[in-house]
């Protein structure tokens, strides 16, 4: 290993060297031809075409070493965006399938599924009814046959579905957008540095991560079908494939996820040292942007999280593979059933906070820049974050309080876990005082940071009634914590994603995104989104059960069915608004409004690096002398002051 | 929301109940304060020209009053909940039983066992029966739950009674009927394909109606 | 390169690469705190410790307490080549590697003779936990030690090449963090699972 300090010496004199790649020489001579980059940046708006590819040949890189096995923290982050996005539909795809299920028990999905005529008399009606009747007369088994006879969503493969809409949404898309992408395009530029830490390092974590989503894909075409444990995976029935059937699918989905292990915590090794080590000068802890913060405490929480699952899946996997008997009790000699859930909700915890942190801090973002304003109690708003994420470790036990846990650890784990209410209240209370006489601006960025807000508390509040023990024995596991989930994922982590991805899309790929679409995504995903998610609570308080997928097997159910169609028909109203956005990144990436360097007329330091940012970022490192929400200072004729303009008196500059 | 909950028969679902109406009026207020002062700074402060926004970088004073009112509201939350946890689930709170049944989870049925005229279960007159759990109102039961395979949730609805059952593992929960009748018994954890469907009923009989249904089963010899 | 870039890198009090390995020792000890915990909440569930199924099994302590001693000196060792390159004695510095190489190996020799001994007894994976977290906690240590083997035989073999100097030895360091918590963590487990 190379000692960085070294490194940087022999670069001397180089002007747009790259500084501190710790480990890795092989970086070098990449950047031979870095002198370019001024004059590359004179005439770059004059091109119609996509400017990464003058790029692309005033580099004289490869496409391979440019767009797929790139170094570059900025292409990195955009490949984990693009990687989250794809991600994401094949989520929300899962999702709609066990709608329709849920709204139609037993009837065939529609396009796929064969008509009522060919069910009743086998009479073919539809291009569908061919298909199937060229699936049943094969003497193979096929795959559509096993899971989806006629079309119908088979009650095991229902489990596949919602198991794997979970763990994909969760792992594969909440996480690599807002840390992979979002982490990775705004550390280096928003604390003033050429690059990540470790750019090696950074790759293979993007590409660990690309394999992990393969393996995790693949699980549903094996023998036995995909895990069908829920994204928790509780044991025993996890354990052993005698209760579900299922084989290779639960390991499968366990090797992705110690896959998606390691690639999380080499990024998050990056991330810290990062922060830690490479801010720009001037810029202090308390100068960092709120979005910092809240990556820099998240990259914390997923490397000390992460690897207790880690434990959780080895020994799932010995479960499994190895004839163990660690999570099953029925065994001799066996062990604790409850041991799975207390390694899984150590983790699962922190993980949720994962989810909501980095949505907060882009939240954080997006609202002083729209109300012209500086954020309301910065400081406490760093402290909040750091209380919750402390406090996270000790709340694990309300995913339990019904398992068997002894009730007295419910009593403790209630206490904290409401405490956890009032690091969230500051941080709301806030948000309302950073729009508290401001100036607001209703930018789709900004649409999606109120939405944001208040989402968030719908989802917080829900917490509320499921942290009472007394309370939880009623809704726990019904569409109550469904109802939850998606407020919090959805209506906070999502829309915080979506108006970052707006927000920051000038700066990632030097255009607008078209903002007529952008508010029709918004408004259609707002109002569909409340319509799909609300009623869940009238649901949950009803007793509707969650994970299950046929609600009319149940009397005291049967009069909730008009509820569950109207959210299937919001929730294909949800997934249409989705393809709006799809549509819109794609187009833009191409056909967008140019964008000059800072358009929202932002303070924090990723808008002084050019359009589109070169390598290494800045032509020179930036200076910051104050905080990062100067906004409508007294006395000032401008109504943002950069935080590496100059003091006007140059006396007093520098820190 | 009253209109939601399912009818409650439980002694203690009232409080489980009355809790979960308190919360829905803190939450409700909560909800209404943040939603109605957010969409009054939006008309307030929406972007005009000629309007410029007041450089405010925060206030301690608020700070502490609003954490200290959530602090002070989330822990009498708490405070009103613990007796009504504890009257429910602690073991050292249980009252004496009136009626024991063992019920045993299985992929995908509950097994009741009844303990028969001697009251002693592992014994010849132990009668099960599949999926239907016999007991009298106005009596306080003992279930003892317990698991063959994987955890399944012992969830009745109307009494606001929810247990996960642990394999090769005994919980005992209590509940006393206020109300004859018939009421579903779902199961509440995923437990394998046919989780969904996974169905048992409750049958709350009048004591005569108890009686002679006892009276059937162990016909006096 | 600019001198603001060379200001921002000397400032910092720990380098890029021994920051990184402190932060990956959080993740590690994360690791063991998920398996030390499986392993309590075992020996708690459990009215006898071994379960009365394995009652004749006998851990080896005191081999394993030896082994322990010799595995505490391999750390003093390590930390001895790192002073030692840190007064620019390239001599000392192999021999102490190659020393604490050795210990090591020496370690995971005799674990693996105690294993193949305990898996004679009827110690297997598959008798219960008290097996299954014998092996997985156990294991997991050994499979770090042999990591750190590796690591150790590639610094071995720079040092032997006289890469590293008085002023550049990042390698020799970080690789001492990383074997003085290995070592440090084989104390806890030997209490917690051979003598408590
Ligand atoms: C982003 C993810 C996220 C976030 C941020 C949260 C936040 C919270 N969660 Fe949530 N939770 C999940 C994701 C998340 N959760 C998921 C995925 C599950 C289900 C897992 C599964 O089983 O599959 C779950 C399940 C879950 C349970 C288990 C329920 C059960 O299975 O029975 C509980 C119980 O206590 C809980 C509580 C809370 C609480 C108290 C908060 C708090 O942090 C919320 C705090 C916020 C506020 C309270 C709002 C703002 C405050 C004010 C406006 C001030 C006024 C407030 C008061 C006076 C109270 N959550
Ligand atoms: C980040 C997390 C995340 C996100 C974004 C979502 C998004 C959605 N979720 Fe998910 N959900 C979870 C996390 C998430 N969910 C978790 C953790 C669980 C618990 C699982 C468990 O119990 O184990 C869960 C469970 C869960 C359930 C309960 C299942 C059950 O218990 O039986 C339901 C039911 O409706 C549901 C619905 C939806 C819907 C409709 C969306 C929608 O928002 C999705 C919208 C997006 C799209 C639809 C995009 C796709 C678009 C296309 C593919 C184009 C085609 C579309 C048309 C032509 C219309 N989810
Ligand atoms: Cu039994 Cu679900
Ligand atoms: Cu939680």
């Amino acid at each position: 290993m190379q000692d960085n300090e070294n490194k940087s010496h022999e670069n001397d004199n180089d002007e747009h060297h790259l500084p501190a790649n710790g480990d890795n020489g092989t970086e070098s001579h990449d950047h031979d031809h870095d002198h370019d980059h001024d004059h590359d940046h004179d005439h770059v708006h004059d091109h119609d075409h996509d400017h990464d590819h003058d790029h692309a040949h005033n580099h004289e890189e490869s496409f391979i070493s440019k767009y797929i096995f790139s170094l570059d923290h900025k292409m990195i982050g955009k490949q984990f965006l693009l990687y989250g996005l794809i991600m994401f539909f094949v989520g929300g795809g899962l999702a709609l399938l066990f709608r329709w299920q849920l709204a139609y028990p037993e009837r065939p999905v529609p396009i796929i599924g064969a008509s009522q005529q060919y069910i009743d008399d086998g009479e073919v009606v539809t291009a569908a009814d061919r298909m199937w009747e060229k699936i049943f007369d094969s003497d193979k088994e096929e795959w559509l046959e096993v899971n989806m006879p006629s079309g119908v969503i088979e009650p095991a493969f229902y489990n596949m579905l919602f198991t794997m809409h979970a763990t994909i949404m969760v792992f594969f898309v909440v996480v690599p957008i807002l840390v992979g992408a979002f982490g990775n395009f705004l550390i280096p530029l928003m604390i003033g540095t050429r690059d990540m830490a470790f750019p090696v390092l950074n790759m293979l974590s993007f590409w660990l991560a690309v394999l992990a989503a393969i393996i995790m894909t693949a699980g549903f075409f094996v023998p036995g079908g995909h895990a069908a444990a829920g994204w928790t995976g509780y044991a025993p029935l996890s354990a052993d494939p005698q209760w579900t059937g299922v084989d290779w699918g639960q390991n499968l989905w366990a090797i992705s996820l110690l896959i998606q292990g390691f690639s999380s915590l080499v990024g998050s090794i990056n991330y810290i040292t990062t922060v830690i080590n490479m801010r720009a000068p001037g810029m202090t802890f308390f100068r960092l942007p709120l979005v910092i913060w809240s990556l820099f405490i998240v990259a914390i929480l997923l490397l000390l999280a992460f690897p207790v699952l880690s434990s959780a899946l080895a020994l799932l996997i010995f479960d499994r593979l190895a004839g163990t008997t660690f999570f099953s009790s029925t065994a001799e000699g066996g062990g604790d059933p409850l041991l799975w859930q207390h390694l899984f909700w150590f983790f699962g915890h922190p993980e949720v906070y994962i989810l909501i942190l980095p949505g907060m801090g882009i939240a954080s973002e997006i609202l002083p820049v729209f109300s012209r304003k500086p954020i309301f109690g910065y400081h406490s708003m760093v402290y909040a974050m750091i209380t919750i994420a402390f406090m996270g470790w000790i709340v694990w036990g309300h995913h339990m309080f019904q398992s068997g846990m002894q009730p007295g650890l419910g009593t403790f784990f209630m206490t904290t876990t409401m405490l956890i209410a009032v690091p969230s209240a500051i941080k709301t209370f806030n948000w309302l005082g950073t729009l508290f006489r401001g100036s607001i601006r209703f930018t789709t960025p900004m649409l999606h940071g109120i939405a944001f807000v208040s989402m968030f508390v719908i989802g917080g509040l829900s917490g509320i009634y499921m942290a009472n023990t007394p309370v939880d024995i009623y809704i726990h596991d019904t569409y109550y914590i469904v109802a939850h989930i998606h407020y919090v994922v959805f209506g906070g982590s999502l829309f915080a994603i979506f108006g970052g991805i707006i927000y920051w899309f000038p700066k990632m790929y030097g255009r607008h995104m078209n903002d007529t679409l952008s508010k029709i995504h918004f408004w259609l995903t707002f109002i569909a989104f409340n319509c799909t998610f609300f009623p869940m609570h009238i649901l949950g308080v009803g007793g509707h059960m969650r994970r299950i997928s046929n609600p009319m097997q149940y009397e005291f159910l049967q009069g909730f069915q008009g509820i569950n169609i109207f959210i299937t028909m919001s929730a294909f109203t949800l997934g249409f608004a989705q393809l709006i956005l799809l549509y819109n990144f794609f187009w833009s990436m191409a056909r967008g409004k140019v964008a000059e360097k800072n358009p929202w007329n932002v303070t924090t330091l990723e808008w002084e690096a050019p359009t589109p940012v070169p390598h290494g970022n800045f032509a020179q490192i930036p200076t910051v002398y104050r905080g990062p929400y100067e906004y409508s200072v007294p006395g000032e004729e401008s109504d943002w002051i950069p935080q590496a303009q100059p003091e006007h008196a140059p006396a007093t500059g520098g820190d | 929301m009253d209109i939601w909950l399912p009818e409650n028969v439980s002694t203690f679902g009232q409080g489980v109940d009355n809790l979960f109406i308190l919360i829905y009026w803190i939450t409700l207020i909560a909800f209404i304060l943040v939603t109605a002062t957010l969409i009054a700074f939006l008309i307030l402060y929406r972007h005009r020209p000629g309007h410029k926004a007041t450089y405010i970088e925060g206030s301690t004073k608020l700070e502490i009053t609003w954490t200290t009112a959530t602090t002070v509201i989330v822990f009498g939350l708490a405070l009103l909940s613990y007796p009504q946890w504890n009257r429910i689930k602690s073991p050292t709170e249980l009252p004496p039983a009136d009626v024991v049944v063992e019920v045993s989870a299985k992929q995908f049925n509950w097994d009741m066992t009844y303990p028969g005229p001697d009251g002693e279960f592992d014994t010849e007159d132990d009668l099960q029966l599949e999926n239907q759990l016999h007991v009298p109102v106005d009596k306080i039961v003992h279930i003892r739950l317990t698991s063959v395979d994987v955890i399944h949730s012992f969830f009745v609805p109307n009494l606001r009674l929810k247990q996960d059952t642990l394999p090769n593992r005994f919980i005992t929960v209590w509940f006393e009927a206020t109300k004859p009748g018939r009421f579903e018994i779902p199961c509440a954890e995923l437990c394998g394909f046919q989780h969904s469907g996974m169905l048992g009923y409750l049958t709350v009989h009048s004591q005569a109606d108890y009686d002679a249904w006892k009276a059937e089963r162990w016909p006096p010899q | 390169m600019n001198p603001t870039d060379i200001e921002i890198t000397e400032s910092r009090p720990l380098s890029n690469a021994k920051l990184a390995i402190f932060i990956l020792l959080g993740a590690e000890t994360m690791l063991f705190v998920g398996l030390i915990g499986a392993f309590l909440v075992f020996r708690m569930g459990s009215v006898t410790w071994p379960p009365i199924s394995h009652a004749e099994i006998n851990l080896p302590r005191l081999v394993t307490g030896i082994n322990t001693i010799l595995l505490i000196i391999s750390g003093y060792t390590m930390f001895q080549a790192l002073r030692a390159i840190q007064k620019d004695k390239i001599k000392q510095l192999r021999n102490m590697l190659i020393f604490t190489g050795v210990l090591g190996l020496l370690f995971l020799g005799i674990q693996g003779s105690e294993w193949i001994q305990l898996i004679g007894k009827g110690l297997t994976l598959q008798s219960g936990i008290y097996g299954g977290i014998f092996y997985v906690l156990i294991g997991c240590h050994a499979l770090h030690v042999f990591g750190a083997v590796i690591w150790l035989a590639i610094v071995t073999g720079k040092a032997i090449r006289f890469k590293y100097s008085y002023t550049h030895h990042t390698g020799v360091e970080t690789c001492t963090i990383y074997w003085i918590y290995v070592v440090a963590l084989w104390p806890i487990l030997y209490i917690l699972v051979y003598l408590a």
